[in-house]
């Protein structure tokens, strides 16, 4: 047992690609190995989140239901018994981060820094970039790539976030901010750049379940979600408006 | 005064202050001595004041502007009230001053930053009394919390100190003044408001906002932004302040902040000793023998060294004299709480009460009677206040000199036998043993010199990241230098420093742009000034004591090394310049304003200022903070040269002793103690006439100082027995500081073959190795050859 573990600490990032070799013969090897094919893609069998015996499991079980039903946003943000609700969240934004440079590199096509100076979604809104120590505008293709890095390297951060079984509760008290943060690159996409943003979305359904992750978690206020993907959003905002 | 139409409450005050000053007369005809001044002293004032002092006068006219910013931007959202609204608007409102907070525009920054300041004021202008203010101060400073706020002005401050543009215009300006801090009082003040409503918890307080408050005090020893902690940054703005940089920076929200971080995170000094003890415990030491607040809170101060006429007065029927005297004295405090003309009854009352035994039943008939405090009690002291302690090192000095004397020669390492010595000596020995005091410093030094001399045997242990130990950590780079800074600014604060031109100036968070014009502002300046000084002193005096002591605990070298820092940076000569001054003066002055204190100034109807009332000042008989400021920087003192002979030297080549003695005319227990330890130390040094002269010291401290069996602090003259080096004292100090420091925090400082080797697989692991390109395509190989094909018995090797 000791073996395994810190066999997929070594491979950190290739943990949900994991080997099975408990008994040999009928070894599932989860990982895409050089020269898969596209189709083949992450394509091996389910497993449990109680037969997944590693310290990644979260992660594993989290990508494990994205891979199997992208739009089934319901689905991926139910929490299996017995996961901690820190990791729970702490893992889901680790994972919206990764899939966010997808949508950072599709951004890069055509937000440049000429035409979009500043990190903007409706016109009052105009962001200062948080990775500087003095204040910044920052065009928005850069606010999006350093608050991508400043996110990336506050949950890699082995002063906040030493562990990834269990998350201390001041830790968990930053989330709030980084998912305040990446948002707003969403926000930009949607109100400059929204074709691009629909083929994504289309793609991921990113958006949404980011929105309904904050909003279940109360990571985010509805007030600050402004980019109108859930049906109901709208009726909300009239509700507490009244 | 009356006709200029004062509240009703305004002028009743002004009538006691009358009655009083008139009893006060005649009461100080009577008597040979004023009556002991009551002063508790704890590890901050009230937090009305402690809020109130975090404002200058100055600022007065900024309270309207946070409120204009608030409601302006409350109603543009089409809200009424804050106090009205559901928690959900609120809480709504909140979040869209976060994302305010955040956006480049400046000046919506600031509207924001403002708003958020008026919510933690507590939306005074929706409240009608000081408690209605203080309960929203507490529930919008929760709110904040949880939608963190805090962590928002937290990278806001850092901001703004790193914003090079505010700096390079205060720089360029001739005089810098209040306007050129506004961004950053602000921040300041809703930092400040935070961490000090979160430390002073309401009685009624909730299960969720106990769990905030811990949250929260776990969170501030944390890093914020980056990699330092809250703490440090607030050092660094110190630092930078000194050395010019930065003259624009607000230095006492700073300090203030900086202690109650401090306060909040380590705990107060009265906790203090229940960790001592409980850390005693666990090195199998018995408990401290006596609670020191409790000892100080009982014990009475001495009268002042007085002259030979009040010496031959003093021997009239001083003890029946004495009753009558507390007992009017109790009477006249009463009489000052209730109306003054209802005194007859009252003393009915008592009548009754000590008569004492009455059936039940009158008690209905008779109207109830304000709860009073019951006679005090002079307490006696037969027994001595403290219990006498001994050293280890003492008592074995006292068997080598009596084997030397009686046996005729040295006997190494044993401290049990007394074969050969007479009786009387048995006997003085088991009373040294009896009194003997292990303190928590011999066993750290000496785990210390062990582990040095068995680097392998002794390994160091887990050092356990507690806050105090993580603040040591952080500071432990730039200590020195934050030292300096922090008496830097003592200095140009001390009241007997002269403004030079070329030293700090600590008064651009006070002084407005424009000079006053009219006698009353600049009267008002002026008591705004010296108050500003002395709360200056305040936060560094309790901030400086309170590392001092949580170090000490923690590990004596830590404390080592701050203290000889403080030393080095000409700490001693500071603090006995700063009591080089009328020190009675300093406790009695009314350098406040009582109706311009937040938040009295912003609630309720508002009273024209007069002169009248700016000279008569407060109601108070001393000033709390200046008196909290004197012992702590007493205590500072006796930390600094305790058991420190060539430190103990600097007080008498620096001519301490007259001036300390001058303190003790300041009647209270506490602060005479703590002048008392200091001069008990030196006595010995200061020759037979000193001590003959002065009698009536030396009984005090007899009286009130704890007493160190063979100690011949009174008799001794061994001025040339001990040669007084302090170059080679403070080296040799210095060498075990050093040596700690580099064992302990140094990552260069060892012998790597020294170190374990490390075996945890997790760590091991996790080491980044460069694999060579060969290794990386065939690794899978080199699993099946090596790991998988291998029969390894797991067991054994975790095992091993």
């Amino acid at each position: 047992m000791m073996l395994v573990m810190s066999l997929t600490n070594l491979f950190r990032e290739g943990a949900a690609m994991k080997m099975k070799m408990a008994d040999g013969s009928t070894a599932v090897l989860r990982r895409n190995r050089p020269g898969t094919k596209a189709e083949m893609w992450s394509k091996w069998s389910d497993i449990a989140y109680e037969e997944m015996e590693n310290t990644l499991a979260v992660q594993q079980y989290i990508q494990q239901a994205i891979n199997k039903d992208v739009n089934d946003v319901e689905g991926i943000l139910n929490q299996p018994d017995g996961v901690d609700e820190g990791v729970w969240k702490y893992e889901h934004l680790r994972q919206f981060c990764m899939e966010l440079n997808g949508l950072s590199v599709k951004l890069q096509a055509e937000c440049n820094p000429e035409t979009c100076t500043q990190m903007t979604a409706t016109e009052q809104w105009i962001f200062l970039c948080a990775a500087h120590k003095t204040p910044k505008e920052c065009p928005a293709i850069d606010y999006t790539r350093h608050t991508l890095d400043g996110a990336a390297c506050l949950l890699n951060s082995n002063k906040y976030f030493p562990s990834r079984v269990s998350i201390k509760e001041s830790s968990v008290a930053k989330l709030g901010s980084v998912c305040r943060r990446v948002y707003r690159i969403f926000s930009h996409a949607y109100f400059h750049h929204r074709t691009l943003f629909d083929e994504y979305e289309n793609e991921t359904n990113l958006c949404k379940r980011f929105t309904i992750f904050v909003t279940k978690y109360n990571l985010m206020s509805k007030e600050n979600l402004i980019v109108p993907i859930l049906d109901d959003q709208e009726l909300i905002e009239g509700e507490s408006e009244a | 005064m009356m006709d200029a139409g004062p509240r009703k409450g305004e002028g009743l005050p002004k009538l006691r202050d009358l009655l009083r000053r008139q009893r006060e007369d005649s009461l100080s005809e009577s008597m040979t001595d004023s009556p002991d001044i009551e002063f508790l002293y704890d590890d901050a004032d009230t937090y009305q004041s402690e809020m109130s002092e975090l404002y200058s006068y100055t600022e007065e006219c900024e309270f309207a502007l946070n409120r204009k910013c608030f409601e302006e931007g409350f109603k543009a959202k089409g809200y009424d009230k804050w106090t009205e609204t559901s928690s959900e608007i609120r809480k709504k409102h909140i979040v869209y001053l976060q994302n305010e907070l955040e956006i480049a525009s400046e000046e919506r920054r600031t509207n924001a930053v403002h708003a958020v300041l008026y919510l933690v004021q507590g939306v005074f202008g929706e409240c009608s009394t000081l408690e209605d203010q203080m309960e929203w101060e507490h529930r919008n400073v929760h709110m904040l919390y949880e939608q963190g706020i805090f962590t928002s002005f937290v990278e806001l401050l850092s901001f703004q100190t790193e914003n090079g543009k505010a700096a390079a215009n205060a720089l360029i300006k001739p005089a810098v003044s209040l306007a050129d801090s506004l961004d950053l009082r602000m921040i300041l003040n809703v930092l400040y408001t935070m961490v000090e409503t979160m430390r002073v918890p309401l009685q009624s307080e909730t299960e969720e906002h106990k769990r905030n408050r811990e949250l929260f005090t776990e969170e501030l020893v944390q890093p914020y932004i980056g990699d330092s902690v809250l703490l440090v940054s607030l050092f660094v703005m110190v630092t930078k302040f000194c050395s010019g940089n930065a003259p624009h920076f607000p230095m006492k929200k700073v300090l203030l902040l900086l202690w109650k971080i401090t306060l909040i995170c380590l705990g107060g000094l009265k906790d203090l000793q229940d960790t001592k003890n409980k850390v005693r415990e666990s090195h199998g030491l018995s408990p401290l023998p006596e609670d020191t607040y409790e000892v100080c809170k009982n014990m009475r101060a001495s009268s002042p060294p007085a002259s030979a006429v009040d010496l031959i007065e003093q021997q009239l029927p001083r003890r029946a004299f004495r009753g009558g005297k507390r007992d009017d004295l109790f009477m006249m405090k009463s009489s000052l709480n209730d109306d003054p003309f209802e005194n007859g009854n009252d003393a009915d009352d008592l009548m009754k009460d000590v008569d004492g035994i009455k059936p039940n039943g009158d008690d209905e008939q008779l109207p109830p009677t304000p709860p009073r405090p019951s006679t005090p009690t002079v307490p006696q002291y037969r027994i001595l206040p403290w219990k006498p302690k001994v050293r280890q090192k003492d008592l074995e000095l006292f068997l080598e000199h009596t084997r030397k004397k009686f046996v005729g020669f040295h006997v190494k390492n044993d401290f049990t036998s007394l074969a050969g010595l007479p009786r009387p000596i048995h006997e003085g020995v088991k009373v040294l043993k009896q009194h003997l005091y292990i303190s928590l410093t011999e066993i750290q030094i000496k785990k210390e010199e062990e582990m040095a001399k068995n680097p392998l045997s002794k390994p160091e242990g887990e050092i356990q990241s507690t806050p105090v130990e993580i603040f040591y950590q952080e500071l432990l780079p730039n200590l020195p230098q934050y030292m300096i800074a922090l008496l830097k600014i003592l200095l140009a604060a001390a009241p007997t420093s002269k403004t030079k031109t070329d030293s700090i100036n600590i008064l651009s968070d006070v002084l407005p742009e424009e000079m006053p014009t009219t006698v009353l502002q600049s009267m008002k300046l002026g008591i705004d000034v010296n108050r500003h000084k002395e709360i200056i002193v305040k936060a560094i005096s309790g901030l400086t004591l309170l590392l001092l002591k949580h170090f000490k605990l923690n590990h004596v070298y830590q404390f080592e090394f701050m203290s000889q820092h403080l030393v080095f940076a000409n700490c001693i000569p500071l603090v006995l310049k700063f009591f080089n001054q009328n020190i009675m003066s300093y406790i009695g002055a009314k350098n406040s304003i009582p109706v311009l204190d937040f938040p009295s100034c912003v609630i309720g109807d508002q009273v024209e200022l007069t002169a009248e009332a700016l000279e008569n000042g407060d109601s108070q008989q001393y000033c709390w903070r200046n008196l909290f400021s004197c012992i702590n920087l007493l205590r500072i003192l006796n930390k600094l040269t305790k058991w420190k002979h060539s430190r103990t030297m600097m007080l008498v080549v620096f001519k301490s002793a007259p001036i300390l003695k001058r303190g003790l005319k300041v009647k209270q227990a506490m602060m005479q103690l703590y002048i008392l330890k200091l001069l008990k130390m030196q006595t010995k040094y200061l020759g037979r006439q000193w001590r003959k002269s002065n009698m009536k010291t030396m009984s005090a401290i007899y009286q009130k100082v704890r007493h160190r069996l063979n100690d011949d602090w009174a008799f001794g003259n061994d001025m040339d027995a001990r040669p007084w080096d302090f170059q080679a004292e403070e080296c040799a100090l210095r060498a075990c500081v050093d040596r700690f420091n580099n064992r302990r925090y140094g990552n260069n400082g060892t012998d790597p073959d020294f170190k374990p080797v490390d075996n945890c697989t997790q760590s091991v692991l996790g080491e980044d190795l460069e694999l060579c390109e060969d290794f990386k395509q065939n690794y899978e190989r080199w699993l099946d050859i090596e790991v998988f094909s291998n029969q390894i018995d797991w067991d054994q090797v975790i095992a091993h």
